[in-house]
């Protein structure tokens, strides 16, 4: 231990970031994210043909993407208050400060919303749309078609009918939204009152506990929800803890990022040492053994059961190219960050983290890619022109230009956060046994 | 008395409270003792770096046995299940694309020898098991478990001397000094 942190070294008033600084970005960011959010949604309104379908699967893999890493933030957020642990402390503001953008991205849902848009992503939508029409008994309604392929939706009828999907889009951002924005204001007012005490923590821990349930529930089946019923007929138990192990990686990449180009920048220094950046590369690597554990468990089980109705998934991430991609996820997101995070010294380098941080953002990236991409030859073709297909020229643009218009606003609803409140909870009882520690 | 001539162990002395054992191991470890320890009731946070102790070397022999264990399961299935008697299971096909199903196995033997080679190059690293050791001999020692904590610097240390260590050992603040020796022959 260099030097013994004491409260004389944490500034009364906290430590904020140099609004100044932050104009730029935010400035940049919002302008992308604000134009393409607006652009987006007149293309998805009034536009049509292959191209139009397509972008509403780039639309979706980008918001999910940012969607995975908010989610992993307000599951640290839960985790640190609940398990009532010290060490994180002086970077739990950070944990907040991500979750909170989740709220934010209600705004980059909305083209989820239109016809036009769920049209291509979900069949059975439309399915259930020309088939139940006004009919009272859905299932009925569906079973009694002429189609064989709605006797497979009417069984679902109660999980996967508009009205209730429509209800659940709404629950998750109102229900985990107001969980992670009454942790992060009680955090926040503890750094304002007159006579801060424990109180505000035992609050926020008796919160953690059930939402911790909202925020389980939220994440799964919004998992199952937007990305899943992707292809209705499939159905897999472990689909949202497989999610929940990318999140739960990526956002510890993004917070080991914030803490590294904050420490850069000159903040966090008296508080963030070596050892918390150590602790947080154990559970990046933790994560990334869970990720693989749980992937590989899904797709064991339905690779040995070889039963048709569970296959549908992996045959069509099995053909033709995307198989490539399936096995190069084996090898860069599991094998080569386990061995490079496996010794504990280089999880202390600030150069190594950023490195290692970037890239297991790029293999969630390509995780998540896997996960909703390769349903859209399929369903933008039969839409289309009633031909599926496994990929679609050129729609690889709209995936870029959805990435940068999501992730824009993923960065200035972050920034924003980031500013608008002290970046580490100065009045914390336990700060200073956090900025102390050593493990 | 008899005419038995005993082997000097080392110095022992005895410290009232953990943050004075912790002063007391970085003075000892400055002062370029290689061949000391210390001994408390419980664990002491950062102690390790008061003592000076470097990194063990047992992760890289665990690697090593978890990298075998993954070798061993990977060729004794892939070896017995494609090579020598290919067993078709549900059509699927016996060749380098049957390796999911080895998984498991090769999952569980790297946990196996980490396993093994952790406890195994553990024990073998602190010289265990032992029958007895030579500190046991001294009366006050039995403390260490209960409310005392102890520092003990081996005569075997190239730094040692009677007087001297002693003289440093009163310094640094150890409270009953005794010259323990070595009594197992």
């Amino acid at each position: 231990m260099s030097h013994f942190v004491t409260s004389k070294d944490i500034p009364t008033n906290g430590e904020h970031l140099d609004k100044g600084k932050l104009a730029l970005p935010k400035m940049v960011t919002g302008g992308i994210a604000a134009i393409g959010l607006i652009g987006s949604i007149a293309f998805f309104l009034f536009g049509s043909g292959s191209a139009h379908g397509s972008y509403a699967f780039s639309w979706l893999f980008a918001l999910f993407f940012v969607l995975t890493i908010t989610f992993g933030g307000c599951f640290f957020t839960l985790l640190h208050n609940l398990s009532n642990s010290g060490w994180g402390t002086s970077v739990r503001r950070l944990m907040e400060n991500l979750g909170f953008v989740f709220p934010f991205m209600i705004l980059f849902a909305i083209p989820l919303l239109f016809h036009d848009v769920q049209q291509y992503l979900w069949e059975w939508m439309t399915m259930f749309r020309e088939t139940v029409g006004d009919s009272k008994n859905a299932s009925e309604a569906l079973m009694h078609s002429a189609d064989p392929h709605n006797h497979l939706l009417a069984k679902k009828t109660f999980y996967l009918s508009p009205g209730f999907w429509h209800f659940r889009f709404f629950f998750y951002f109102i229900g985990l939204g107001g969980v992670i924005w009454l942790l992060r204001k009680l955090s926040i007012a503890q750094d304002t009152e007159k006579d801060p005490g424990v109180e505000n923590l035992f609050k926020a821990r008796s919160y953690s506990s059930w939402g911790m349930i909202i925020f389980g529930v939220s994440m799964t089946f919004l998992a199952i929800d937007w990305v899943m019923a992707l292809d209705f007929s499939w159905f897999s138990t472990m689909f949202g803890v497989y999610v929940f192990a990318g999140s739960a990686l990526s956002s510890m990449a993004v917070l080991i990022l914030t803490s590294v180009i904050l420490q850069r920048m000159g903040y966090l220094k008296k508080v963030v040492t070596p050892e918390h950046h150590h602790i947080m590369g154990k559970l990046m690597f933790a994560f990334t053994v869970f990720w693989a554990y749980v992937s590989f468990s899904q797709f064991f089980l339905y690779w040995y059961a070889n039963i048709p109705e569970e296959t549908r998934y992996f045959i069509l991430r099995n053909t033709g190219n995307w198989n490539v991609l399936s096995l190069c996820l084996v090898f860069l997101h599991f094998g080569l960050p386990f061995l490079l995070l496996l010794r504990s010294d280089v999880k202390k380098k600030p150069g190594f983290l950023i490195f290692i941080s970037c890239y297991i953002l790029f293999v969630h990236l390509a995780d998540v890619y896997h996960m909703i991409i390769p349903e859209r030859g399929p369903s933008v073709g039969l839409v289309v022109d009633h031909q599926a297909q496994l990929w679609l020229n050129g729609s690889f643009f709209g995936d870029i230009i959805a990435l940068v218009i999501v992730v824009s606003g993923f960065l200035f609803f972050y920034l924003r956060n980031l500013g608008s409140a002290a970046l580490y909870p100065h009045r914390d009882p336990r700060i200073l046994e956090s900025a102390n520690l050593t493990n | 008395m008899s005419t038995r001539v005993s082997r000097v162990y080392g110095y022992l002395a005895e410290f009232n409270n953990a943050s004075q054992l912790y002063k007391a191991a970085e003075k000892v470890r400055d002062a370029g003792f290689k061949k000391w320890d210390c001994f408390s009731p419980y664990p002491i946070h950062g102690l390790d770096d008061a003592m000076g102790i470097k990194r063990s070397i047992l992760p890289y022999f665990v690697f090593l046995g978890g990298l075998t264990g993954f070798c061993t399961a990977f060729i004794l299935a892939y070896s017995t299940q494609v090579g020598l008697y290919p067993t078709i299971v549900h059509g699927k096909p016996a060749n380098i694309f049957t390796t999911a199903a080895f998984f498991p196995v090769m999952f569980e033997l790297t946990i196996l020898f980490s396993g093994f080679t952790t406890l195994f190059g553990l024990l073998g690293l602190m010289g265990l098991p032992r029958w007895n050791h030579p500190l046991f001999a001294s009366k006050q020692f039995s403390r260490a478990t209960d409310d005392k904590f102890f520092i003990a610097i081996e005569a075997r240390d190239a730094k040692f001397s009677a007087e001297e260590t002693k003289a440093l050992l009163a310094e640094i603040g150890g409270a009953n000094i005794e010259l323990v020796e070595d009594d197992s022959k």
